[in-house]
C-alpha cells in the first residue's frame, strides 16, 4: 500500500505529523500510526521490588557510566524516506556564473547542443511535483540544479515538437544503457512539455505500480483494477504542474456518473482537484483524461519511467488468486494504449516511454519488440520472434506496435568537456579541465556514459 | 695502441716463485734472464709451464727407458713452440724490446732445439698430454696459458673501445665450472676473464682466427646478445595486436589508431569493468604515456577473474603499443606495462587447509 508520509520529503515522518505540510494536507491519508502507546508503560516495572539485588543502594560505587542515551529510535519509514529523498540545491557548492536559463527555444536550437543551461524556478518546481528528479541523480552536489542539452535531446525534442504543432501523436522509447541518462533525458522532454504549456502527465516509476507495493481496488462493471492512492497523488501532481493550463479549459462533456455535480463551467483544473475520496479517483482521473482528449485541448505529454515494469505479469492477484498482467491495471492500460497507438489524440500528443536497464526484468517480449521497433524505423528487415519461444507476450508487441525507439548513448567529448568544466566551475571536481583529461575520463566510462563520467569523477566527493 | 701493459699480473706463471731446489741448469738460467731483463717470453716452455713441475724431468734424467710419446704429445708440443716462436719474433720487432731480440732470437732457436729434443727423448714414465694433468685444473690452466700467450702475442693490435664491442655471452664462473668440470677458483677465473675480454676488444677486421679459438672455451655456445626478438607486425588496417596474460587470464588486444574508444569482448569498458580501478588498469599503458584518445582498442580477454583481466589487457595494450610506437617501451616499462608478473594461485600442500593455512590447533 502507499505509505502516508512522501517519501521524497527530507522531513522526519514524526514530525511531518506536527506540522502537515500543504501537500499533505490536501490529501485526507490516514495516519496508520497510533498517537499513543500503552505497551511501554507495561512493559516497565517498578524499581525496588524484590527481584533486586540486596546490595542495591548500600555499596559504594565509584565511576559507574551512565548509559549513554541513544536517543529516539528511528520510526518506521524514515529509513526510507532517508534513502529516497531529493536534495536539489547544495549551499557548500560554488555557484556557477554565465550560464543561462532553459526555454523553450533552447531544447530545440542545434546551437544549443553542448551546452549546460539552468532551470528556472518555476520549472524546478514544476518538475518536482511531478517527480521528474531521482534520488539516483546527483543534483546535490550542485548549487541549483543545471542539466546539459546534448544533441540527442535536441534532435528528439525537436522532432517531438515539430509533429506535436502539426497535431501528430508521438510515440517514444527511450533506450540506452545503464547509467547513459536516459532519465536525464525524460526529465529534458518533460521540461520541453511545461515550457511549451502542454498538460503533462508524468508516472515517474512504473514499479511502483506493479509489485504490489501501491493499493489497489478493481472497478466495478470492468476486468480492471485501479490504484486509488496512487491516482489520487497523480491527480494532484497534475493539477499543481498544469494549474495554469487547466484553469483556463471548461468542462466540455456531461459527467453524469460522477458523485459530485460537474457543471459546464467547471475548470478541469477544479475537476482535477475535486474529489479527495481514493473511491472516485479512477472516474474522476478517467473522465479528465476524456476531457483532455477532446478536439481543442492543448496537447498532452505523457510519460512514464521504468517501462520494463509495465510490460509484465504484475505482483497483484484478482479475486480469484490469479496474478494480473499489468495491462489490466487501468492506469497503466491507459499508457499501454496510448503509447500502442490505440488512443487518438486529436490535439496531437508526445507519448515517452523510458526502458530502466539497472534494474530491470528480464523480458523477452520487449526486447523483441524493440528490436521490430527499430529494424521497422530503420526500413531494415524486422526480426522474426524466436519459434521455439513460447512465452511471448502479444500485449507487451501490441503496446509497442509502431513506436519510435530513441537509443541514448554516450556524449560526445565536446559535451563531455562543458560537463566537466561545469563540475569543475562547481567545485566539485578539482582536476585541470584539459583535453587529456577529458578524453581520459570520457574512455574510462565506456565512450562517454554519463553514469559512468560521474562514477568516475565526482564519486571522491558523494556522501 | 694498447692499453695492455705486460704487467707482473699478465706474466704471473713468470713470477720468481719457491721453487723445488732441483732444477735444470739451463731451465734455471732462462728464468733468472727472464725475470731480470725481459718482462716477457725467453724461456723454454716446458719450464715456463710452472703449473707442472715435473714437466722436464725426463729430459734431464736421461735414463735409458725408451717409450713412444703418447699421442698427441707432438702435435702439441709443436703448437706450443710455434705461439711461442710467433711471439717472440713478434716481441722482437717492438722498439721496446730491441735489447732482447738477440737473447730472444736465441732462446727461439734454442726452444725450438728443445723441442725436438724433447720429442725424441725417452720417458722414464707415461708422461700426460697436458703439462698440467697434475694440477687440479688442468683445462682451464691449459686455456688460461693460451690466453696469456694470446694477449702477449696480440697486444698491439688495435682494439675498439669497450662499448663498440659486440657484445657477448660469456659463461660465468658457475657456468664455466659446470661446463669444464673443474672448480676453478673464482679470482683465477676473474684473472682470465680480463684477458680474455681484452682479447675480445680486437678489431674485428684483424681478430685472428686463434684468438677466436683461444677464447671459445669463455663464450656461452648460445650469444643470446644476438637474438633478435620477433618483430610484430601492423597490418594492413593499421591494426596491431599482442597478447598479455596475468594470473588465469589471457587478453588479446588490438590497437589501431583513433580517438580513444574501448572494446573488451564486444563491450564497452563500463560494461566490460564494473570497478573504475580494474578500468584504468585495462588502459594504464595508455594512460601513462598520454596515448589514451591517440588509440582504440578492441581486445579478448578470457579466464580469470576481473582483476586478472583488466591486468592482463594492461600487458596485451602495452606490448600492441609499443608496435606502434617503438620509442614507448622504456617508459611503459617503467610505468610497470611490460613485465609479465609471474606470480600464480600457490598449489595446496597436503597436512595443509589451503596453500599454507594449518588446520587448527585442537588439544587432543
Amino acid at each position: 500500500m502507499a505509505a502516508p508520509n512522501c517519501w521524497r520529503c527530507l522531513a522526519r515522518p514524526s514530525q511531518r505529523l506536527l506540522a502537515p505540510t500543504s501537500t499533505s494536507s490536501s490529501l485526507a491519508v490516514p495516519v496508520t500510526t497510533a498517537t499513543f502507546s500503552t505497551s511501554a508503560r507495561l512493559a516497565k516495572k517498578e524499581g525496588g521490588g524484590l527481584s533486586s539485588h540486596v546490595r542495591t543502594g548500600k555499596k559504594l560505587v565509584l565511576g559507574r557510566k551512565k548509559k549513554q542515551d541513544p536517543g529516539k529510535p528511528v520510526l518506521p519509514g524514515e529509513r526510507k524516506a532517508f534513502r529516497k529523498r531529493i536534495q536539489l540545491s547544495n549551499d557548500n557548492a560554488l555557484e556557477v556564473p554565465g550560464l543561462a536559463q532553459v526555454t523553450a527555444a533552447t531544447l530545440v536550437d542545434p546551437a544549443a547542443a553542448g551546452k549546460i543551461v539552468g532551470l528556472p524556478d518555476a520549472l524546478i518546481d514544476q518538475l518536482r511535483t511531478v517527480e521528474a528528479f531521482k534520488p539516483t541523480q546527483n543534483w546535490g552536489l550542485f548549487r541549483s540544479p543545471h542539466m546539459l542539452v546534448r544533441q540527442e535531446t535536441v534532435d528528439l525534442i525537436k522532432d517531438m515538437t515539430d509533429k506535436v504543432q502539426k497535431k501528430q501523436t508521438v510515440r517514444t522509447v527511450i533506450t540506452g544503457e545503464r547509467g547513459s541518462g536516459k532519465s536525464i533525458l525524460g526529465l529534458q522532454v518533460l521540461s520541453a512539455g511545461l515550457l511549451n504549456k502542454w498538460v503533462v502527465i508524468n508516472i515517474p516509476e512504473a514499479q511502483e505500480l506493479s509489485t504490489a507495493h501501491t493499493d489497489y481496488s478493481p472497478i466495478p462493471k470492468s476486468e480492471m483494477f485501479s490504484h486509488p492512492t496512487y491516482i489520487l497523488k497523480l491527480m494532484q501532481a497534475i493539477y499543481s504542474a498544469n494549474k495554469d493550463i487547466l484553469s483556463k479549459l471548461q468542462v466540455g462533456l456531461e459527467h453524469i456518473h460522477l458523485p459530485f455535480s460537474v457543471p459546464r463551467s467547471m475548470s478541469l483544473a477544479a475537476l482535477a482537484n475535486a474529489t479527495k475520496e481514493p473511491d472516485f479517483a479512477w472516474p474522476t482521473f478517467h473522465a479528465l483524461w476524456q476531457e483532455l482528449l477532446l478536439p481543442g485541448r492543448p496537447p498532452i505529454m505523457f510519460n512514464l519511467d521504468g517501462l520494463s515494469h509495465m510490460m509484465r505479469v504484475s505482483d497483484y492477484r484478482n479475486p480469484a488468486f490469479e496474478l494480473i498482467h499489468c495491462h489490466d491495471l487501468a492506469l497503466l492500460r491507459l499508457f499501454a494504449d496510448a503509447l500502442g497507438g490505440k488512443t487518438q489524440f486529436p490535439n496531437g500528443a508526445a507519448i515517452t516511454g523510458v526502458m530502466t536497464k539497472g534494474n530491470c526484468p528480464k523480458l523477452p517480449s520487449v526486447d523483441m519488440a524493440l528490436e521490430q521497433a527499430a529494424a521497422a524505423q530503420a526500413g531494415t528487415e524486422i526480426p522474426a520472434r524466436d519459434p521455439f519461444y513460447r512465452k511471448y507476450d502479444d500485449r507487451v508487441f501490441d503496446a509497442l506496435k509502431g513506436v519510435s525507439v530513441f537509443n541514448v548513448k554516450g556524449v560526445s567529448k565536446p559535451e563531455a568537456r562543458a560537463l566537466m568544466e561545469y563540475w569543475a566551475a562547481s567545485g566539485v571536481l578539482r582536476m585541470r579541465v584539459d583535453e587529456k583529461n577529458v578524453s581520459e575520463k570520457w574512455t574510462l566510462a565506456g565512450s562517454g556514459v554519463l553514469g559512468e563520467m560521474e562514477r568516475a569523477s565526482l564519486y571522491v566527493v558523494r556522501l | 695502441m694498447s692499453s695492455l701493459r705486460y704487467t707482473v699480473r699478465c706474466l704471473r706463471d713468470i713470477r720468481p716463485t719457491p721453487r723445488p731446489q732441483w732444477h735444470p741448469p739451463a731451465a734455471a738460467a732462462t728464468t733468472a734472464t727472464a725475470t731480470t731483463a725481459l718482462p716477457y717470453r725467453p724461456r723454454i716452455h716446458q719450464t715456463a709451464r710452472t703449473l707442472s713441475t715435473t714437466a722436464s724431468r725426463p729430459a734431464d734424467l736421461n735414463n735409458d727407458i725408451t717409450k713412444e710419446p703418447p699421442p698427441g704429445w707432438n702435435e702439441f708440443q709443436g703448437a706450443v713452440a710455434a705461439t711461442d716462436a710467433d711471439a717472440d719474433a713478434d716481441a722482437g720487432s717492438y722498439p721496446d724490446s730491441s735489447s732482447s731480440s738477440s737473447s730472444s732470437s736465441s732462446s727461439n732457436f734454442g726452444a725450438l732445439e728443445a723441442a725436438s729434443a724433447v720429442a725424441a727423448t725417452p720417458f722414464a714414465r707415461a708422461v700426460p698430454v697436458s703439462p698440467s694433468y697434475f694440477s687440479r685444473k688442468p683445462i682451464f690452466n691449459d686455456s688460461y696459458v693460451v690466453v696469456q700467450d694470446l694477449a702477449r702475442k696480440y697486444a698491439r693490435l688495435p682494439v675498439l673501445p669497450r662499448d663498440k664491442v659486440a657484445p657477448t655471452a660469456w659463461r660465468t664462473k658457475e657456468q664455466y665450472r659446470l661446463a669444464i668440470g673443474e672448480h676453478v677458483k673464482g679470482r683465477d677465473y676473474a684473472e682470465c676473464m680480463k684477458l680474455v675480454k681484452r682479447l675480445n676488444q680486437i678489431h674485428p677486421d684483424l681478430m685472428p682466427a686463434e684468438v677466436l679459438a683461444g677464447l671459445a672455451p669463455f663464450k656461452r655456445e648460445v650469444n643470446f646478445y644476438l637474438n633478435k626478438p620477433k618483430v610484430l607486425p601492423i597490418d594492413r588496417f593499421g591494426r596491431s595486436h599482442a597478447v598479455g596474460k596475468r594470473k588465469s587470464s589471457i587478453a588479446q588486444a588490438w590497437v589501431v589508431e583513433g580517438t580513444g574508444e574501448v572494446l573488451v569482448n564486444g563491450k564497452p569498458l563500463s560494461d566490460a569493468f564494473g570497478r573504475i580501478h580494474d578500468r584504468e588498469s585495462a588502459v594504464w599503458a595508455l594512460k601513462s604515456t598520454e596515448r589514451i584518445d591517440k588509440y582504440n582498442v578492441w581486445a579478448k580477454v578470457q579466464g580469470g577473474g576481473t582483476t586478472g583481466q583488466a591486468e592482463a589487457l594492461t600487458l596485451a595494450i602495452a606490448k600492441a603499443l609499443c608496435v606502434h610506437e617503438p620509442a614507448l617501451k622504456n617508459p611503459l616499462r617503467r610505468a610497470g606495462c611490460i613485465t609479465r608478473d609471474p606470480r600464480k594461485v600457490e598449489r595446496k600442500k597436503h597436512g595443509h587447509v589451503k596453500a599454507r593455512k594449518m588446520p587448527t590447533w585442537v588439544k587432543r
